[in-house]
């Protein structure tokens, strides 16, 4: 698979301030990539860059392999999804679809038929002449979509195309959405701070922070193997242990944390004896075990806190190695949750993962 | 961005070339004069502290405006108070009384205010053939006669910035206020006044330096014989052909209402007053 | 206002009053317009149209109407193009030197027509433009301008920026942008301005005391002759017409308005 574009260096800064920092990005043709981070991380100024309403202060952008770095945002001609979607309000659907086609000076017939083909697309056939105002939030979201996409752009871009929409929506449109890019082949970048919206969108994820990609890839790979603390705790729950490596098996470490030896499996680099490390343990790894049952790793404790998610439960609890979040399925939990109560809890050697300590959370 | 912009800054220049050439050097030539006639030197300046006349009409005016600014003040208060609290239907009515009067010419509005006040006016006439008085009462060509007119003309100036502050006021404290127990009174005079005060300030300083240069209404109210400062400037050059004095006494007008303006300028924002309303 | 607050029963006797206050004067003339008596007065036998039909019979007062509406729409056409144009650009490039220059822009409201009209009245002695129909036409288009830069920058103000982005990563041109986007958008604030700079040239009489004497007589200049001279019905009459017509205009004003926000 070749790059469909390329972000070299990529850098932002207003005065003293740095916005984002040397971002390099490869997105594959067709690929459905999202950038995701807290709101000030930078994000949604790689998104402008790359749209080009924003000018790099360093760094290449490249499309195909050609330098568009120089281009303004016309010539580049992506398809883009703002935030509240910026419908032309005095437009009505029709005239907001075929505004890239009218801008091209296209004819008529032309205009006409792609304008047909990108209402239905969308499922707005019959909704041509109503003014953005007379449509539901997520209607506009489709208008928006049908005009970004309508002159078959290279890219089309999402400036948090949903943030605008109630929850129910929200899941609804992003099964559309991922349909849609299924049947369109574009390549699609997405900004979003939704840690859920990103993981089920997307091909890749690119996680960043104080305007540096912490980590790229795919959503299951970064959830279950995230590089650092950042990565762990934004997207998704995590208990971290701060521990010190105090023995060496084959391809397991035993990791000294607060008075308990812990058994943990690693497959990258394995730091050396005596070494800092930092293990991310998710709630849902972390089992409740019978009197008999057996784990590679077990710790006793009591619960502190708890509360019912329909679901299942979740349960704080009181342990050596500090308050541990527990996530258990309800028609695993062989008890209705009570403070106090003791509890035995275990987790596999290779549920936790090593992760750098950034801090940044 | 830079050279995206060039082209916007084209756009500037008509506007600005206009207001350089017709307006800020016609008036600056102004304070020039104040310097230069009849003779360069400050002697036009110095009357302020020697001339009777000069320093009458500066009092005259300042008793009128600061009497104008207070009234207009209270009657603002009271007519922005109910708008604020009036029904959204009502309110549309409310504002036109406050808009009309606005924009009506001044003059139709003197011409009113004579029509009414004058001594065969429709007051003293119906005061009279009501035997309520037997002489016709003197509400015009006075001092009395310039106040009613100029407040009739401020009220609205007013009204706009008082609003605008008092409808940014949350609803629901002052409810909320009612339901912790403290009376119609004390919600005005604890919630409702203190958060209305920048308006109200806003307003003042509006008022007053509007009132300072108000030129056709005193005129026409005044009838000559109470001269406020834009009328004396007028009467120095047209008639008397003493442009040292009354260039002097527009530009210490222009620096009275400049300096006032800065020192307040936190408060009055002149594109929300004549923008929001 | 909702949430069960009102005001008391002083705030509103007194806002009420205000408003009479305000809004009543200006009814007075309609009865005073149509007396059946020759001086200024209420009507004594009954309703009488003829100080009307005097009106628009007069020629010098429909010469002074001619002139100033003739005047008000040049000096309109003046301040809206230069106006629209100044604020378009000072939003869209917005550095601290444009709010300088829009504080200059906002000046005419500021300092005083009389300190202005003197200083015309010898600047434009030596422009040859004293008592001249472009003369009066530049003055008060000049000062017509902060009213448009005022309107236009409040409807640019609720402008989305991001409407312009989306044209423009779409592919318009910086013209396609302005003409097919910006223009429609803000041309409620246009008209608001418009209608403001009309109203201000037709009401204009302090400059024009000092620029104009006699080819240029516009319909303030012959009212306020007509205030101080005489007692003739026909002042209610022309201070009628100019109520009815000012009135009118802010009707459409507040249409415009509505449509902009509806």
């Amino acid at each position: 698979m070749s790059a469909a574009l390329e972000l070299r260096g990529l850098a932002k800064r207003y005065g003293s301030f740095v916005a984002v920092e040397g971002a390099d990005l490869a997105v594959e043709r067709g690929s459905f990539l999202t950038l995701l981070g807290p709101s000030g991380s930078g994000k949604t100024t790689i998104l402008m860059m790359i749209a080009g309403f924003t000018e790099p202060s360093a760094g290449q952008l490249l499309l195909d392999g050609q330098d568009i770095t120089a281009l303004p945002p016309e010539k580049r001609a992506f398809g883009m999804v703002f935030q509240g979607y910026a419908l032309f309000p005095h437009m009505s659907v029709a005239e907001n679809i075929a505004f890239p086609l009218r801008v091209r000076g296209q004819g008529r017939a032309e205009r006409d038929e792609k304008l047909r083909a990108a209402l239905d697309l969308v499922q707005l056939t019959g909704f041509a002449d109503r003014l953005p105002k007379q449509l539901s939030g997520g209607q506009q979201q489709r208008v928006a979509l049908a005009r970004a996409l309508v002159f078959d752009p290279a890219l089309l871009l999402l400036d948090e195309p949903l943030s605008a929409l109630d929850k129910k929506l929200r899941a609804e449109l992003q099964e559309e959405l991922r349909a849609l890019h299924r049947r369109v082949g574009r390549t699609f970048i997405n900004v979003t701070h939704d840690q859920e919206e990103a993981l089920s969108l997307s091909d890749e994820v690119a996680i960043l922070n104080h305007g540096r990609i912490i980590q790229k890839g795919a959503p299951a790979a970064l959830y279950e193997r995230p590089r650092s603390r950042f990565v762990a705790d934004f997207l998704g729950k995590s208990n971290f242990f701060q521990g010190v490596v105090r023995e060496l098996g084959g391809g397991w470490l035993g990791v000294q944390v607060a008075g308990l030896r812990l058994r943990q499996v690693v497959d990258g680099p394995r730091p050396g004896l005596g070494a800092a490390v930092l293990l991310s343990l998710r709630p849902e790894k972390i089992a409740a075990l019978g009197a008999e049952e057996s784990a590679d790793n077990i710790v006793e404790g009591v619960i502190s806190a708890w509360s019912y998610l329909g679901a299942g439960f979740s349960l704080a609890v009181e342990t050596a190695l500090g308050v541990l979040r527990v996530h258990l399925p309800a028609w695993r939990a062989p008890f209705v949750p009570e403070i106090g109560a003791a509890l035995r809890l275990g987790w596999a050697a290779d549920a936790p993962t090593l992760v750098d300590d950034d801090d940044a959370a | 961005m830079m050279r995206r912009e060039a082209g916007w800054y084209a756009l500037l220049l008509p506007a600005f070339l206009l207001l350089s050439v017709f307006y800020v050097t016609p008036i600056l030539q102004v304070l020039a004069i104040s310097f230069l006639e009849p003779s360069p030197g400050f002697s036009n300046y110095e009357r302020i502290g020697t001339n009777l006349s000069v320093q009458r009409v500066i009092i005259t005016t300042l008793r009128i405006c600061s009497i104008t600014t207070v009234l207009a003040l209270l009657l603002g208060y009271a007519l922005s108070y109910t708008i604020t609290l009036a029904s959204e239907r009502a309110r549309r009515w409310w504002l036109l009384c406050v808009l009309v009067p606005l924009w009506i010419s001044v003059l139709v509005r003197a011409f009113a205010w004579v029509t009414l006040l004058r001594r065969q006016g429709l007051i003293n006439q119906t005061l009279q053939g009501a035997g309520v008085i037997s002489e016709p009462l003197e509400l015009v060509w006075n001092e009395f006669g310039i106040i009613v007119g100029m407040v009739h003309y401020m009220v609205p100036y007013a009204v706009l910035p008082m609003l605008a502050s008092m409808r940014e006021i949350e609803p629901r404290l002052l409810a909320a206020a009612r339901g912790m127990g403290a009376s119609r009174g004390q919600v005005f005079a604890r919630v409702f006044l203190p958060l209305s005060m920048p308006g109200v300030v806003a307003a003042g300083v509006l008022v007053f330096i509007f009132s300072l240069g108000f030129y056709i209404t005193p005129a026409i109210l005044g009838g000559g014989k109470t001269l406020m400062v834009a009328e004396w400037i007028s009467l120095q050059i047209l008639d008397l052909i003493r442009w040292g004095l009354g260039t002097m006494m527009a530009t210490l007008l222009v620096v009275t209402i400049l300096v006032t303006l800065a020192v307040f300028s936190r408060v009055v924002n002149m594109r929300r007053l004549f923008g929001g309303a | 206002m909702e949430g069960g607050y009102s005001p008391g029963r002083f705030g509103r006797a007194l806002g009420w009053a205000t408003a009479l206050y305000l809004v009543l004067p200006l009814f007075i003339i309609l009865p005073v317009s149509m007396t059946d008596q020759r001086f200024l007065s209420l009507p004594h036998e009954g309703l009488s149209l003829r100080h009307y039909a005097a009106l628009f019979a007069s020629g010098e007062w429909f010469a002074s109407i001619a002139q100033s509406f003739w005047i008000a729409c040049a000096s309109t056409i003046l301040a809206v193009s230069a106006g629209t144009l100044f604020a378009i650009a000072a939003w869209r490039i917005n550095r601290r030197a444009t709010e300088l220059l829009r504080a200059l822009m906002l000046l005419p409201l500021i300092v005083p027509s009389i300190v202005y009209a003197i200083g015309l009245y010898r600047y434009f002695g030596w422009w040859d433009l004293l008592d001249r129909f472009a003369g009066v036409v530049i003055a008060h288009g000049v000062t017509g301008i902060p009213y448009v830069v005022i309107t236009v920058s409040t409807a640019l103000a609720s402008f989305d920026v991001r409407l312009e982005q989306a044209a423009r990563g779409m592919g318009a041109s910086l013209r396609q942008v302005l003409a097919w986007v910006i223009l429609p958008r803000i041309m409620p604030g246009i008209v608001s301005g418009a209608i403001f700079a009309f109203i201000h040239s037709w009401d204009e009489l302090v400059i024009v005391l000092f620029i104009a004497s006699r080819d240029v007589f516009t319909l303030p200049r012959r009212i306020w002759d007509g205030i101080n001279e005489n007692q003739d019905p026909i002042m209610a009459a022309v201070a009628m017409l100019l109520i009815v017509f000012t009135t009118l205009l802010l009707v459409v004003d507040l249409a415009v308005r509505r449509r902009r926000d509806g």
